[in-house]
């Protein structure tokens, strides 16, 4: 008995291998079952054919505000307290460093001020206090005459008569000349002081008044430029600016951001190799990232007309352009879930 | 097929049997017109020198070679005109065999090889076994059914032997050499157990052998040398044969 | 007649153990090298059965394998997502870069970056830590083997800190994952993250990630995007045997392991085919004597057979149970997890044993049956 079960010993361990073999074959073996992702990916919103990233902007657009001259920042009107109030036309935001242009200011003030008087000194002439002996010369210089005219008539008859030489005759009709000369020159330098300054002379003061008056208002102007204000009503988004910063006039820094926020809008970036089947009436819907179940419901607003390069939607202004862009702009219909400038929308396009 | 009923002397008889191995240059000659009769009954031993064609002709009568020419007719039947797997089954029903070697089985017991030809005619293995535990009982080894070959005398292996050459009770018994591997005393055992319990009316017995020492047990002699029977002694003589069964299937 | 076949095989221990034993080894060796060849094999596409969460890849139309990838243009992601039969599609990232701890040594790692918002491909289970926490600043998620990689022999520390390219990493969690075939550390970020370890580059996105919408057949949808992208897209499977396909037929692997399951089999051939021969020739006396008794060539081949299956199949069953065996205590070293006995290997294995045990018993039946009865005669 004993030794017929010893023969089944073998049998049954190698029975039992094959079953643990066929268990192990079984389950080591096991494919992981597929799982739904930690957080389902955003399903598309609509029987879509076209869908592209959204970039959320303000109805103006976004105004990004840089300074018009380089230097540093004196002074930052608004305080980063304020990024996301609204403000209105005008209002200072920060001034860049004016000093030396006010000092300058100053010069040309004073220069202003020397033309000014030139002109009047010009204007005052002739100096009351130089008529008197001006008019007294031309009564010496008469009665010197007269004296003259005398002693010739006299000489007259006596040179007719051969009293007196005709050297003497002809002496005392030449000092008769002389005198008469000497007459007419002082009255014409009394003519000329009465006369007073000389209308070119007055012209070239004005010129110069008006030199100095030009150079004013261009100092002023500079002073003005080095204070930015806002440009139109708007939400302050973003202040990138402190007092004591140098700030270069380099396009597309942005040093505060404005926009209406009144109503938002998505600019859409499709892609040229959709933009056959994009068509400006069909519905359209955003996504917010990170949200599946929220969705935003767009109204078209306008296509911009030209293709441009994709830019960086991650705001790294060096990443490739390697595909050209339409961009769209819808507007994001309110009452829905709050959304941000900048926000980037996954958008879907029937 | 029919049983015949046939009135026949002889168990084997063979006419002019040649046996010629090879072809060509390598042919040799094993049996060159061999005439012999063989009678149930009786234990007929076949003897020469080695190399004389003994071992050729027993295995042409006991259907494991074929004859060149010459006619062998062994319990009736034309061996010549069987087919090969009606040789097989002829071998397995009538024909019993013990060999030099024993060729038992090792990894059987006694009992289990004794039973062997009858689980190859198809009997249930555990009724095959009790036929053969009797006839070891016959032989003497009613102690040692459930021992293996390996621990048995040469002797008593060839009693196993004995056992499993009678146990599907054939008509022709063929040993070859049955007693050159044992010593004097186990050489008479078995002869003497062949003699009594193999040897009955209808089945014939034949030994070959060329140990001198069992000549005195055979009924008649066949003496071959050279490929032809040089001389047939018949010691003594039992009664005539009776009629007999041949079977045909 | 099969109860003599089997006392014959069986009666003697030590031949028949011999005899299943070579057979077990043979088998043995065999399976437990395919088993191995073809989990590495599989390791160069662990990242794609890892992903659980997305059925479909699309990537360049002339990526060739996992590995290579080139990065992909933004707006691409839009025109997969804008695909008919899309459900959902993001954006994935993965790449090789060099990480520094802080003892100063470097290892490099595989990266990848998971989309920011999503998370789809994040590891699913973790050992220690939270998926969550990958949102976490400079946050990344380790693999099992890659922190003991990295740290060898220094027990889960969470907040740890390292750099990649000068840059802070912060381990916030350890998770398992299917090992990757260079056994490099795989370290899971957001993409934003990914894009910050890569040197001067942009656009880090080389895979799209998507899944069809429910009922779509997703080959078909996979045909939609290539049509309207031009993007190759590719279900797990069809990426998987993509991947596997390009390492057999670019790499060493397959002719190395080829020449060891090929010496495998000839090994159990001779062994086992010996051993079985030699079984027989022994027994040739005896089946000479059957033979004798009157046994037909039909039934001793089909002796022969039936000692043949009987080895041949205890022989397997035991090889097949030592491999399972093998593998379920290997399972518990890093390096080795993942590696399992497949049905191939033990489908293919078991039909070369099966060969085995037929050429041999051919052989063997050959000797038996042109066996002369006569021999038995000729002691």
């Amino acid at each position: 008995m004993i030794k017929r079960l010893r023969s089944f010993v073998l049998p049954g361990i190698a029975l039992g291998m094959l079953l643990f073999s066929v268990y192990h074959l079984l389950f080591a073996a096991e494919r992981l079952p597929k799982v739904s992702p930690l957080v389902e990916p955003p399903h598309k919103a609509l029987a879509s054919v076209i869908c592209g990233t959204g970039l959320v902007e303000a109805r103006t657009e976004n105004i990004a505000i840089g300074a018009a001259v380089p230097g540093t920042i004196m002074e930052v009107s608004v305080s980063q307290e304020k990024v996301g109030q609204q403000i209105e036309k005008g209002r200072p935001l920060f001034r860049v460093d004016d000093r030396h242009l006010k000092a300058q200011l100053k010069v040309h003030r004073a220069s202003l001020k020397s033309a000014e008087a030139e002109l009047g000194k010009l204007k005052q002439q002739p100096r009351l206090e130089d008529l008197p002996p001006s008019a007294a010369k031309v009564k010496a210089a008469e009665a010197n005459f007269q004296k003259m005219k005398d002693q010739f008539d006299r000489s007259v008859p006596l040179f007719q008569r051969k009293v007196i030489p005709a050297e003497e005759y002809t002496t005392k009709k030449f000092s008769l000349a002389e005198a008469e000369q000497k007459l007419r020159q002082s009255e014409a330098e009394h003519a000329l002081l009465k006369a007073g300054a000389w209308l070119p002379d007055q012209e070239l003061a004005q010129a110069a008044i008006e030199v100095a008056q030009a150079n004013v208002e261009q100092t002023e102007t500079e002073i003005e430029r080095c204070l930015v204000r806002a440009p139109v009503d708007g939400q302050i988004l973003k202040i990138d600016v402190r007092p004591g910063e140098y700030v270069s006039s380099a396009p597309g820094k942005a040093l505060v951001m404005l926009g209406d926020l009144t109503r938002l809008h998505v600019r859409v970036d499709i892609d040229e190799q959709d933009i056959p089947r994009f068509s400006s009436s069909a519905k359209a819907a955003a996504v917010p990232r990170g949200t599946t179940n929220l969705r935003h419901e767009l109204k078209f607003v306008r296509v911009e007309p030209y293709v441009t390069p994709k830019k960086s939607l991650t705001g790294d202004n060096t990443e490739r352009v390697d595909t050209r862009v339409l961009q769209v702009l819808y507007e994001i219909q309110p009452g829905t879930e709050k959304v941000y400038v900048g926000q980037q929308l996954d958008v879907f396009i029937e | 097929m029919s049983t015949i009923l046939t009135d026949i002397e002889s168990a084997v008889s063979c006419r002019d049997v040649v046996k010629e191995f090879g072809q060509g240059d390598t042919r040799t000659v094993a049996l060159s017109g061999v005439n012999v009769d063989i009678r149930p009954g009786r234990m007929t031993l076949l003897v020469g020198p080695s190399g004389c064609g003994k071992t050729t002709l027993i295995s042409i009568i006991a259907g494991l070679l074929n004859s060149t020419s010459g006619t062998v007719n062994v319990l009736g039947r034309d061996l010549s005109r069987m087919s090969g797997s009606e040789l097989v089954r002829f071998r397995q029903k009538n024909i019993g065999f013990v060999f030099q070697q024993y060729n038992l089985l090792p990894t059987l017991t006694a009992a289990e090889n004794a039973a062997i030809p009858l689980i190859i005619g198809g009997t249930p293995r555990r009724k095959a076994v009790a036929t053969a535990s009797e006839l070891l009982a016959a032989v003497g080894l009613e102690k040692r059914l459930n021992a293996f070959p390996s621990q048995l005398s040469g002797g008593q292996q060839q009693r196993v032997a004995i056992a499993r050459a009678l146990v599907h009770e054939p008509r022709l018994l063929v040993c070859d050499e049955p007693t050159a591997a044992l010593d004097a005393q186990s050489g008479r055992t078995v002869m003497e157990l062949l003699k009594r319990v193999a040897l009955q009316a209808d089945r014939a017995v034949i030994i070959v052998t060329h140990d001198s020492r069992v000549f005195g047990f055979g009924d008649q002699i066949i003496h071959m040398d050279d490929g032809v029977v040089t001389q047939v002694e018949t010691t003594r003589n039992t009664a005539a044969a009776p009629l007999y069964e041949v079977s045909h299937d | 007649m099969n109860w003599l076949a089997l006392r014959m095989l069986t009666g003697d221990r030590g031949k028949y153990l011999s005899l299943i034993f070579s057979v077990t080894f043979a088998t043995l060796l065999m399976t437990q090298q395919v088993s191995i060849f073809m989990g590495i094999v599989k390791r160069s596409a662990s990242q794609i059965i890892d992903m659980r969460d997305a059925d479909l890849w699309i990537m360049d139309n002339k990526v060739r394998f996992i590995d290579e990838a080139p990065y992909l243009p933004p707006t691409d992601l839009q025109r997969v997502r804008g695909v008919d039969g899309v459900q959902w599609a993001v954006r994935f990232h993965k790449s090789n870069v060099n990480a520094r701890l802080e003892d100063g040594n470097f290892r490099t790692v595989l990266l990848m970056g998971l989309d920011d918002t999503t998370l789809v491909g994040a590891p699913r289970e973790m050992i220690a830590g939270n998926v969550a926490d990958l949102r976490r600043p400079d946050a990344v998620i380790i693999d099992k083997a890659g922190y003991e990689y990295m740290w060898p022999r220094q027990p889960y520390r969470i907040g740890r800190e390292f750099q990649i390219l000068d840059r802070r990493a912060v381990l916030v969690g350890v998770c398992k994952a299917s090992a990757p075939f260079t056994t490099l550390p795989i370290l899971y970020a957001r993409f934003s993250q990914a894009e910050r370890y890569q040197a001067g580059q942009r656009n880090v996105m080389n895979y799209i990630l998507a899944k069809p919408e429910p009922g779509r057949d997703p080959l078909e949808v996979c045909r939609n995007i290539e049509q309207r992208t031009g993007l190759m897209a590719l279900t797990q499977d069809g990426f998987f045997w993509k991947t596997i396909d390009y390492f057999l037929g670019s790499t060493g692997i397959p002719i190395n392991f080829g020449i060891t399951i090929a010496l495998g089999f000839i090994v159990g051939v001779a062994v086992a085919g010996q051993t079985f021969y030699l079984f027989t020739l022994e027994n040739l006396k005896q089946f000479g004597a059957l033979k004798a008794m009157g046994v037909t060539n039909l039934r001793l081949i089909g002796m022969i057979l039936l000692q043949a299956t009987v080895v041949g199949v205890t022989g397997y069953a035991l090889g097949l149970g030592m491999t399972a065996a093998f593998f379920t205590y290997t399972n518990r070293i890093t390096h080795l997890a993942g590696l399992h006995m497949t049905w191939l290997a033990a489908g293919g294995v078991g039909v070369a044993v099966l060969l085995i045990i037929l050429i041999t018993s051919i052989v063997s039946l050959r000797k038996v049956l042109v066996l002369e009865p006569a021999v038995v005669f000729r002691g």
